[in-house]
């Protein structure tokens, strides 16, 4: 203990003698820094940032991989895309899934914390069970929902059957494709939102609950008036990140019906693959890819000044 | 401080470098040692110890090259390949899709390399040997840019229990006796048993058979559809009404899911090629194997698959690549792996051989290599026809829309799409 180094703030006398000072000392903090960040910001820079700015620009050709030249297009893929029906329907699809999951879980998850907020065994045995489908790989949730939801073969068919009914083509129907895919994602999701409600909820001080039972607000008003607006930064979180997370959508959905059947549950970035990978159409994918990165800005914005994000307590 | 920090920057540069050139695999060799050939394919089935022991004999006799098959699934190699390839990073052999249309994008983006070392000598490719439909099937501009992994045709598997039990003696031999039987062993509308299980995606299509045994067809040779002539739609009316009305098959079967069905006795026939016999034997299921029936017209037909095998325009072995193509095709090859596989051979020099003709599997499949037809040979965009047209177009009409209507359409997206001048 003897042999501490002196702290750091006892340097400054030095910087007298060495001329413009205050330059120098900032480029002195400055450097460990940008070393610090360098490796991380390589990384990033390589293997996210360069490729997308590079499907921006190939978005602007007809660009198949790998051809002797690649025509220009300028917008040709763009305005290709708003004459394409697959792709509005897959917008459609995507805006359907997005919001019909986004809104189920977060409402679900939220009722789920709520109930499970207690500490016993019980609850944190539930919490685990509900919690663990969010680490589960969505590949391999695909497969097994596909297998249980097999209407000749799979366990729920079995069980319908057992009580007399008639097992359901889930994912052969093309009505009931999109809903199926879409209870998976739900089923999926609702441990990490109430994970993150949990979280938020317990982060909410016990003063303001005492004050508003004080005040003889009901169970219903504390919710409302107390806990729903401390949890605002915790709802805004969960909300994004899920919001992002379904626009994204893909494993799921190729795992589970490959898009099919008749497209019906066709999202954007299956058809970003279809293009890219199946046909090769480098150019048209990117086009895609930019037009959902778009619509996930805009939206996140949006979502942004609804909760009032800047104004937060 | 200064030198500190552009030592840092230069060991990050580096680690960087490093990083970067990890990335770079493909065959390196030293001077002395065999030269290192791999090879991508995507044969996972029942098929895959035959590809092995191609591999393992061509290694035990070539000690101066060394080949490592990766076998992966297919989804996996059309996405990782056309990057590979390109960049020199990818294999030095690959079977780049089971789809043979695949080799033209490969083609038009220089990706492959024509192959040259062909002849009648036994260390050549012997071109004139190969069944003719895949050769022609890999040629552009008079070259030929790979050659067939295998060659396989589809068979009708059935159930013999279940044949039995629905008092049927034989497998049908006529289009008639195939309906009637498909009616017959579906039970309870297929809720205990279908008929047949066809598969309309994620699949090689058993759909074309169906329509050529009832006349029909899907593109003519000017690549303009015919699926709305009368033939076309008759054609395939008279199996969407059996799907819909006698519920013989159940609708949207994707390949894995078709053959799921089967294997678990639940389906009394499917349509299917010879890597497919193993799994449906391991599951149990009492299997007896039977050519396709004849068609309404008395001629014999069935769907013929090949995947291609071709070499990277970019192997730094060229020549122990082209060996490697030559093996692999060879008599000697060939006759082992259709033995253990079932395949039919894809030599016609072969098709005499007393030993395959006299096993009971190969026999089967090969006397079907003469009637066999590729699905949509030489269309262009054959990919595309397929996802845009053919399979919506199956979907549709199996779940009860109107035949004319929906081959209108499907005839309206496949013209756009071959470039068709009628």
């Amino acid at each position: 203990m003897t042999a501490l180094v002196p702290p750091a703030v006892s340097e400054p006398s030095r910087t007298t003698r060495g001329g413009s000072d205050p330059r120098r000392a900032h480029h002195r903090r400055l450097t460990p820094a940008v070393l610090f960040l360098a490796p991380s910001a390589i990384i990033l820079g390589v293997f996210v940032i360069w490729p997308i700015l590079q499907s921006l620009y190939f978005s602007l050709f007809d660009w198949t991989i790998g051809a002797d030249s690649q025509k220009w297009v300028g917008a040709g893929n763009y305005i290709a895309l708003t004459q394409d029906p697959r792709f509005w329907s897959a917008l459609g699809t995507t805006l359907i899934f997005t919001s019909v999951t986004v809104v189920v879980v977060v409402t679900m998850g939220f009722l789920t914390a709520l109930g499970l907020l207690q500490d016993h065994l019980l609850t944190r045995l539930f919490r685990s069970v509900y919690f663990f489908p969010t680490v589960v790989s969505l590949v391999s949730i695909g497969l097994v929902w596909k297998f249980l939801l097999d209407p000749s073969i799979g366990f729920v068919g079995g069980i319908l059957k057992f009580f007399g009914a008639e097992p359901i083509a889930w994912l052969q129907s093309t009505q009931l494709a999109l809903p199926a895919v879409i209870f998976v994602a739900i089923w999926k999701n609702i441990g990490f939102a109430m994970v993150i409600f949990v979280a938020g909820l317990k982060a909410v001080p016990a003063e303001r609950y005492e004050a508003a039972h004080l005040d003889g607000a009901t169970d219903r008003q504390v919710t409302w008036y107390v806990t729903l607006p401390s949890i605002r930064p915790t709802m805004l979180f969960a909300t994004l990140i899920l919001t992002i997370q379904s626009f994204q959508v893909f494993d799921l959905v190729y795992v589970m019906t490959g898009g099919g059947p008749l497209f019906v549950t066709d999202t954007l970035v299956n058809e970003l693959y279809r293009e890219g990978f199946v046909n090769f159409r480098t150019g048209y994918a990117s086009a895609i890819s930019w037009v959902l990165f778009a619509i996930i800005m805009i939206i996140s914005a949006l979502q942004l000044r609804l909760f009032r994000y800047n104004d937060v307590d | 401080m200064k030198i500190r920090s552009s030592l840092a920057i230069g060991a990050i540069a580096v680690a960087a470098a490093l990083t970067l050139s990890g990335c770079s695999g493909g065959s390196s060799n030293t001077s002395s040692g065999p030269v290192n050939l791999t090879v991508w394919t995507g044969f996972t089935g029942g098929d895959r110890p035959g590809y092995t022991k191609i591999v393992k004999d061509f290694n035990e006799s070539h000690p101066k090259i060394h080949v490592t098959m990766n076998v992966q699934p297919w989804d996996t190699i059309a996405q990782k390949l056309p990057s590979a390839w390109l960049t020199g990073q990818g294999p030095d052999i690959a079977a780049p899709s089971f789809d043979p249309g695949v080799i033209a994008q490969y083609v038009k983006t220089n990706s492959v390399l024509p192959l040259t070392n062909t002849g009648s000598g036994s260390t050549q490719i012997n071109v004139d040997k190969l069944a003719p439909g895949t050769v022609k099937e890999f040629t552009y501009n008079g070259k030929l840019y790979a050659i067939p992994a295998n060659f396989a045709t589809l068979s009708l598997y059935y159930n013999k229990k279940a044949f039995a039990a629905a008092g049927i003696a034989a497998a049908p031999t006529t289009v008639a006796e195939f309906a009637e039987d498909a009616k017959k062993l579906t039970i309870d509308q297929g809720q205990t048993q279908y008929g047949l299980a066809v598969a309309d995606n994620q699949t090689i299509q058993m759909w074309p058979i169906l329509q050529w045994l009832k006349g029909g067809d899907i593109v003519n040779s000017k690549n303009c559809s015919v699926l709305d002539t009368a033939k076309g739609q008759e054609s395939l009316k008279y199996w969407s009404d059996m799907v819909v009305k006698d519920k013989i098959a159940p609708v949207g079967l994707t390949g894995a899911e078709a053959d799921s069905l089967f294997s678990a006795g639940k389906a009394a026939m499917e349509m299917n090629g010879p890597w497919a016999a193993s799994g449906f034997k391991s599951a149990g299921i009492d299997l007896g194997i039977a050519p396709i029936p004849v068609a309404t017209d008395g001629s014999k037909v069935t769907l013929g698959s090949t995947a291609p095998l071709a070499i990277s325009a970019k192997t730094k072995h060229p020549t122990e690549a082209q060996e490697f193509l030559a093996y692999w095709s060879s008599k000697d090859a060939q006759r082992a792996f259709s033995l253990s596989t079932g395949f039919p051979p894809l030599r016609t020099d072969l098709a005499d051989d007393p030993k395959l003709i006299a096993d009971p599997t190969v026999s089967v499949f090969a006397s079907q290599v003469g009637d066999a037809r590729l699905y949509l040979p030489g269309v262009p965009s054959s990919t595309q026809v397929d996802a845009n047209g053919y399979v919506p177009l199956i979907g549709q009409i199996t779940r009860g829309d109107d035949v004319a209507t929906a081959t209108a359409a499907a005839s309206k997206t496949i013209d756009a799409l071959t470039g068709c001048t009628p």
